[in-house]
């Protein structure tokens, strides 16, 4: 199955599987891409040994994003990163599945700029993640109402988002 | 005292409903500092003037600030009517170029750029999502952005080729040497009315 990964990612593989064991839910290769899911419950874990492991390395986070599958009825959330190594060249996906009102522990204490991307998740889909210095919306206004990027929020029409804030302030 | 003499000074509410009880027209004729109306002829030579060296504010919203950038470079060249001059600071701006959508987010700071320019000015809506909010009928993007400031030229397209935006051009130059502004006659900008009323007239 792994016969299209870098070596670098077989390492990555073998040393996550060799920590974690059971643990990693899935592990899913693409176009030499991997993908590992974690519960939520590894996700603080799985990401800090990601960061700080030798072999691993991954010292940038590219982005954090979420996800809404209504679909599976069970835990309809994801969130997503994808993570990358300047020292070793190689990309990591790690996602986790969520229910609806779970929340996740913030990776900002790992990488800072994760502050912006879990703001924007938790904006558009009402993914709490606990432990966020600031958890404000950031490309709405501040009085809107819903998650816009939820697949049950209607696509047409100004909902939640008229424009009700007082612009005197902000004029 | 006008309402908009001051555009970095916010008017408190009673200010505002003062101002509009008072029915304040904004425009008009252009006024020497003692309020004396300088003399039709007078103004159309202004308006001549002015009308070869419009620079617009250097300020894109979206997509359809590539086509305001393919009519600034060499091809479209808008130089060849002085309107190279695009000017960071609205302070030294003649009017705006609306180019893409305006979110409800961005809102605030379009009005206050618009605000920020002084009079004499034009702004030119270019593309469907300036002039009516386009396909984008969702949670987050004005629906036209007259709703918020007086446009005088639309350019529908999406994007307008860098042609049509050079013909709107010339439609704000033929009104700048009019010395016709689309405040002309309003009793206040619509961004004023959504302060006091939360929402846009229909
Ligand atoms: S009119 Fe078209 S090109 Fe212009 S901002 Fe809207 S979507 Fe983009």
């Amino acid at each position: 199955m792994n016969e299209g990964l870098d070596t670098s990612l077989t390492v990555v593989l073998a040393k996550l599987e060799k920590r974690f064991g059971g643990r990693l839910r899935k592990q899913t290769e693409c176009c030499g891409d991997l993908t590992i899911t974690v519960e939520p419950e590894d996700w603080m874990r799985v990401l800090s040994f990601c960061r700080s492991a030798r072999e691993l390395a991954f010292d940038q986070l590219d982005c954090l994003l979420g996800d809404h599958l209504p679909e599976r009825t069970g835990a309809p959330f994801e969130v997503v990163v994808h993570l990358l190594s300047h020292t070793h060249g190689h990309r990591l996906r790690v996602t986790t599945p969520l229910a609806e009102g779970q929340d996740l522990p913030t990776i900002t204490g790992l990488w800072p700029s994760a502050g912006f991307d879990e703001r924007e998740a938790w904006e558009m889909y009402g993914i709490v993640f606990a432990g966020h210095p600031d958890l404000r919306r950031l490309l709405t206004t501040e009085d809107f109402e819903g998650f816009p990027m939820r697949k049950d929020f209607p696509l047409r029409g100004t909902v939640g988002g008229r424009i009700r804030t007082d612009l005197r302030g902000k004029i | 005292m006008g309402v908009m003499d001051d555009p970095l000074r916010r008017p408190s509410d009673a200010e505002v409903g003062a101002a509009l009880q008072q029915n304040e027209v904004m425009g008009g004729p252009v006024r020497l500092p003692g309020g004396i109306a300088l003399p039709v002829q007078i103004e159309r030579v202004l308006g001549f003037g002015r009308s070869f060296s419009f620079w617009p504010l250097l300020f894109g919203l979206a997509c359809c600030a590539i086509e305001m950038m393919a009519l600034g470079g060499s091809r479209f060249d808008m130089a060849r009517f002085g309107m190279e001059a695009m000017r960071a600071s609205p302070r030294q701006a003649d009017g705006m170029i609306v180019a893409g959508w305006c979110t409800i987010k961005m809102a605030p700071r379009v009005v206050r750029l618009y605000e920020q320019i002084p009079d004499p000015k034009w702004v030119l809506a270019m593309g469907s999502c300036a002039v009516s909010g386009n396909v984008w009928d969702t949670y987050h993007v004005v629906q036209g952005i007259d709703s918020l400031i007086p446009v005088d030229v639309y350019v529908p397209g999406c994007p307008p080729r860098p042609e049509a935006l050079w013909q709107g051009l010339e439609m704000i130059r033929d009104r700048v040497k009019q010395s016709r502004h689309a405040y002309d006659g309003l009793r206040r900008i619509p961004a004023r009315e959504v302060l006091l009323h939360g929402e846009p007239r229909p």
